[in-house]
């Protein structure tokens, strides 16, 4: 009666919550070894149309059928039966546990009612070895690294004996090194059988990955296209319109040194790190990830402490450790963790808006309400948030509309120097664009941008100069035309500790 | 004309989706309003402007603590210390007033000076000693309330008059407590939805790295945000005393929970970020309404902690299940709502007050003839006042006495509000057994202005008009109590004295008592006096700390039979035999342990006498027949010879 290979089928899919649709006649399939990229912007419905398939929301209308029969997914028990298992973005481990427990976390081997530890870690052991990752099954899952983390949680799933594997972005947070090996284990499980669903937003892995591409665009599955569809044409599909470049520099004059970085120091953490950031210029920061650039920028905001050296904005020394001395000296941060670290997800747009603009807009002790609401209007019109009305919850914004509002705080506050911590992580093609925009808008404007990011193309395409760390240190610094995938990554990779001085010089 | 039509119609929809929206936005609201118009059916004394002003008072000290909690909970803090620090500061203020003779203005800034520090002790752990809230306001929970006993020497102290004035009415009508609870909720309203203060609470409950990472100083406004709830806490414990009359070390033990409860059912998550004075004002509403129906309905005691626990699970629930039905989130709105939102609270009352006047015209002409008498005692969890229930209950069903028994649960502050209830729902006569015997004197003069005789039981009343007193004598049977063990060791001896919760005058006459008796004795050595606050548990425990420091301990004078049942645990083989114990009241259990020669001796009260006779006196007094101002009933010592005769 249908395809023997098909593992999943969606048939005209609806969901709508209160206010919105999200999803309006979404129709896929996933074939036996297979990795099937699911595309589309944030907001689109990725993510809800997962989430049928794990059991977290059930559809309004449509079929899902799994082997041919249709099925009814109501929970996590469902989805596991029918073998689904999914790996969402934010991972599902408990800190405390070891490796082994969370893999096998509700299903533990038992013997005489107690948990067979010892035949437990040999199962996790082998379950490891699969996924080809050196972790002692004993280890407590806080310890280790986010890659680790991902390469826990396909263990976990194959332990599921999945037939359906999810992947929501989970090279978003990995290095290339990393992603080169989530891809051959990919590559195996699809030998294997195993149907993968995968989402991505990094067009490039598309081709190297996959076999089909679906792509949805506003609830609606807008087009089935064989991976080896040329990227423009993807992009075309996914926006509904052709952007006309990606990464939109436009370079202007380079003014005065605006902050200064000498010799800062923390030790264990990062060494003998100076640089400089001109009014009007971008400097991107490259590296793996761990060699300590996170750490930089927020010590230079003074969110952390440092140990040695100085900060300067315009050859004034800042105190160290004190982010309101950073804040008024004109450095904003758009941290790298954005839901945990930059934005009160249940307050409003407005409020998140006005948060580092509060203090300013208060007079003995009250705030000017008033002139709040009129700024955030302002500026939330000028960076073109998408959102129904400035009193929404920043929660229920997009990606790309979240980090909006991020930068539109530093905004507000007339920053001069705004540090940006992978700017663009889990935003979509289009909403990449605007920022990028912005960015042009602020350096023509004469501030300075210091530019942290993972996304290589993004880095090269972005900045105007590039530093690259590696293990604490800065490996060299690369001028634009210098800069290339090569020549940033054999710095990223290099021990600078020893050869300090000759790669600082660069080429 | 056919414009007119549409119009009119469109409206009437839209008035119906109003109101639809309006119990979807505020489920703590629909909760509210659904109990108002439930307990307007169930009792025809509810909707009264008497009553109505009688849950206002009853809701104020809750509601004024309630609005400082909201402070520490919307930045994703706990105060538990709030209760502890009221009642220090009404301490704080009585002390320097009446021993000290400071004056009353300078006295109430003191009390507020001292919730400010406590406050600012609680900050300073949180914000720079990085303590859990949960742990530094633990700490502040049990160090407020030490001190107010030490400053207090454990007893209530009366407060000046013109402090007790903050408990009257204004224009002869609107209670201060009220007035100030409205001050204090317009005053938390303010802080939260204008001030710097307040924003920075929503970011620091919301997100507190975010809010660092966003130029706030955390740690300066932690510091200050529990400062504010000390000062709230500190108002809200000078109108419970001012209330009652009196500083109570005692007093609003526990009211933490019921701050908390309130603010939860306002909408708050304990997550932190969300919350609003309005809502916790309905929350603390929600709470008093609840109290004041069920006295009303003649709930059993019991009963309505079993309700109360249900509906603040309900409210609760009520609110999670609007969320998921997806109306509108609730986040803190600012600016253009306001006047819709002034719009729903208008619409809500208008309903209300439409809703349960009409179920209250089900009680038109119900009044009955038979004679209706409230019983209110200071605690049902302890088998003596038990028995004095059982007595009146016996007693009352004999006479076709329609009888409400209430259980305060030796908090004066709930006895003064089930006074009010009482006197309010006009019951033909009142027997009180205080909690303290300050405390109830305002409640009583309002029932006396009322012409609502007053019967006292097993405790005075002070300051106020009491129709007669029925009680056992206390002192009196204290000197039995030591004599008894005096003479059982001979003259000589090492003893130790188990008394009774600091603070109340049970405590202090049965001490008073002791000590007198003992005069006769200079054989008999006291080797240590503890309190174990009339409990089993805490006299087995009180008494094995005890026996680790005098082993060679001969006898012990226990102030209740609970008490002595529990140092009877502690000394296992050694009670009856090697050592003597001798309780007080005579429960059934404690004449059990006295058949059985585990407890030599009971000085025994006779409670359900006491019950019986009360309900006798406050029928004369209905019926105006003449009573006698004291009736006493007559203790008597319990010992294994007399014991099976004895009946209590």
């Amino acid at each position: 009666m249908s395809n023997p290979d098909e593992l999943l089928r969606i048939e005209g899919i609806r969901k709508s919550f209160p206010g919105v649709v999200a999803l309006d006649g979404v129709d896929f399939d996933l074939r036996r070894g297979e990795v099937h990229v699911l595309l589309g912007e944030n907001g689109a419905g990725k993510s809800t149309l997962i989430k049928m398939l794990s059991g977290a929301y059930t559809p309004d209308e449509g079929r899902i059928l799994a082997g041919g029969e249709e099925v009814r997914i109501h929970g996590a028990q469902d989805s596991e039966r029918l073998g689904i298992a999914t790996i969402y973005q934010e991972f599902n481990l408990v800190p405390d546990l070891t490796v082994a427990e969370n893999i096998f976390l509700g299903r533990q081997p038992r013997r005489f009612g107690m948990i067979d530890r010892k035949r437990m870690e040999a199962d996790a052991e082998v379950l490891l070895k699969r996924v080809g990752v050196a972790v002692p099954p004993d280890a407590h899952v806080r310890e280790l690294g986010i890659a680790r983390l991902q390469m826990v949680e396909i263990a976990k799933a194959l332990s599921l004996d999945a037939r359906v594997l999810i992947m929501d972005e989970p090279t978003a947070v990995l290095t290339s090194e990393e992603v080169e090996k989530l891809f051959a284990i990919v590559r195996q499980l699809r030998e294997d059988g195993v149907g993968i669903v995968f989402i991505t937003h990094h067009l490039e892995e598309i081709a190297a990955l996959g076999d089909r591409v679906t792509v949805i665009r506003d609830g609606k599955s807008v087009g089935q296209v064989p991976a080896a569809t040329p990227e423009a044409e993807l992009v075309r599909l996914m926006v509904g319109r052709s952007i006309e470049q990606q990464y939109p520099r436009e370079r202007g004059e380079k003014g005065a040194a605006l902050l200064s970085v000498e010799g800062l120091t923390r030790d264990g953490v990062f060494h003998d790190v100076s640089f400089e950031v001109h009014a009007g210029e971008v400097v991107g920061i490259a590296g793996l990830v761990g060699a300590g650039r996170t750490e930089v920028v927020r010590a230079v905001f003074g969110a952390d402490r440092y140990d040695k050296g100085a900060v300067k904005v315009s050859g004034t020394a800042l105190r160290g450790h004190d982010v309101n001395a950073a804040m008024t000296a004109g450095i904003g941060l758009v941290p790298e963790d954005r839901k945990g670290q930059g934005l009160v997800l249940d307050a409003s747009v407005e409020e998140n808006l006005g948060l580092v603009t509060l203090r300013k807009a208060t007079r003995a002790g009250i705030v000017d309400l008033k002139a709040q609401h009129a700024a955030a209007e302002r500026i939330a019109l000028q960076l073109g948030v998408r959102m129904a009305g400035l009193g929404q919850q920043v929660r229920t914004l997009s990606g790309g509309n979240q980090q909006k509002v991020v930068i539109g705080k530093w905004l507000l506050a007339d920053t001069k120097v705004l540090i940006l911590d992978e700017p663009t992580r889990g935003i979509d093609v289009g909403a990449k664009v605007e920022i990028y925009q912005l960015i042009n808008e602020l350096t023509a404007a004469g501030a300075a941008v210091l530019m942290i990011s993972s996304d290589l193309p993004e880095v090269l395409g972005m900045s105007d100069r590039v530093l690259v760390m590696a293990q604490g240190r800065i490996a060299g610094e690369l001028s634009a035309a210098e800069a290339t995938q090569d020549s940033v990554m054999a710095l990223a990779v290099s021990n600078p500790t020893t050869t300090d001085k000759e790669a600082a010089r660069g080429h | 004309m056919a414009t007119d039509t549409l119009k009119g119609k469109a409206s009437g929809a839209g008035g119906a989706a109003a109101v639809r929206r309006l119990f979807l936005d505020n489920g703590a609201l629909s909760a509210l309003i659904v109990l108002v118009i439930a307990m307007s059916a169930l009792s025809g004394d509810f909707l009264s402007t008497d009553n109505l002003l009688n849950v206002g008072v009853q809701a104020a000290v809750t509601a004024i603590l309630a609005f400082g909690a909201t402070f520490v909970i919307v930045s994703a803090g706990i105060d538990l210390s709030v209760g502890s620090v009221a009642a220090l500061s009404a301490t704080v203020l009585a002390w320097s007033a009446t021993q000290h003779g400071v004056p009353v203005f300078v006295a109430v800034v003191l009390a507020v000076l001292t919730g400010i520090a406590a406050g600012l002790v609680n900050g300073f752990l949180i914000a720079y000693g990085k303590l859990p809230s949960f742990i530094a306001t633990l700490a502040m929970l049990s160090v407020a309330r030490g001190l107010s006993l030490v400053i207090s020497g454990g007893s209530p102290i009366a407060f000046p008059d013109s402090v007790s004035h903050l408990g009257d009415t204004l224009g002869g009508w609107l209670p201060v407590p009220v007035l100030v609870m409205i001050v204090m909720g317009l005053v938390a309203a303010f802080v939260l939805g204008r001030t710097y203060i307040g924003r920075s609470m929503y970011a620091i409950g919301g997100n507190e790295e975010a809010a660092r990472l966003s130029g706030l100083r955390v740690s300066r406004q932690k510091l200050a945000i529990y400062a504010l709830t000390g000062l709230f806490a500190a108002v809200a414990g000078i109108v419970l005393a001012a209330r009652l009359a009196s500083a109570q070390p005692q007093a609003a033990n526990g009211y933490e929970l019921d701050a908390i409860a309130a603010v939860v059912i306002g909408g708050a998550s304990l997550a932190g970020g969300t919350g609003k004075a309005s809502g916790t004002l309905i929350g603390a509403l929600i709470l008093a309404v609840l109290r004041n129906g069920l006295n009303l309905l003649n709930v059993s005691a019991f009963w309505q902690q079993v309700v109360i626990g249900v509906v603040i699970a309900l409210a609760v629930l009520l609110d999670t299940v609007r969320r998921k039905a997806g109306a509108t989130p609730a986040a803190p709105r600012i600016g253009g709502s306001k006047g819709k939102q002034a719009g729903t609270y208008v619409l809500a009352a208008v309903i209300t007050v439409a809703l349960a006047a009409a179920t209250s015209l089900l009680h038109t002409g119900s009044a009955s003839a038979t004679p209706r008498v409230g019983l209110s005692l200071s605690t049902l969890n302890n088998p003596f006042f038990v028995q004095i229930r059982s007595g009146a209950e016996s007693e009352a069903k004999k006479l076709g006495v329609d009888l409400t028994v209430t259980d305060a649960q030796n908090d004066a502050s709930q006895q003064a509000n089930q006074l009010q209830n009482f006197t309010s729902s006009g019951l033909g006569a009142i027997i009180v057994n205080p909690v303290d015997s300050d405390a109830a004197s305002n409640s009583v003069k309002a029932a006396d202005k009322a012409d609502i005789p007053v019967i006292a039981v097993d405790r005075g009343v002070n300051n106020a008009k009491t129709d007669t007193l029925v009680a056992s004598d206390n002192v009196k049977g204290g000197e039995l109590a030591a004599k008894t063990i005096a003479e059982k060791l001979g003259g000589h001896g090492k003893i130790v004295i188990l008394q009774g919760q600091a603070g109340t005058s049970a405590a202090r006459e049965r001490a008073q008592g002791f000590a007198q008796g003992l005069k006769a004795y200079p054989g008999i050595q006291v080797v240590a006096q503890q309190p174990a606050d009339f409990d089993r548990t805490k006299g087995l425990d009180v008494m094995s700390n005890l026996l680790q420091a005098h082993p060679d301990v001969q006898g012990v004078i226990a102030a209740n039979d609970e008490m002595a049942l529990g140092a009877i645990k502690a000394l296992g083989s050694k009670a009856g035999t090697s050592v003597s114990v001798v309780g007080f009241d005579g429960t059934p259990d404690g004449l059990t342990a006295v058949k059985n020669g585990t407890l030599y001796a009971s000085v025994a009260q006779q409670p359900s006498e006491l019950g019986k006779i009360a309900v006798d006196n406050a029928l004369k007094a209905i019926k105006d027949e003449k009573i006698d101002p004291t009736i006493k009933v007559p203790v008597k010592v319990i010992t294994k010879e007399n014991v099976d005769g004895f009946t209590g």
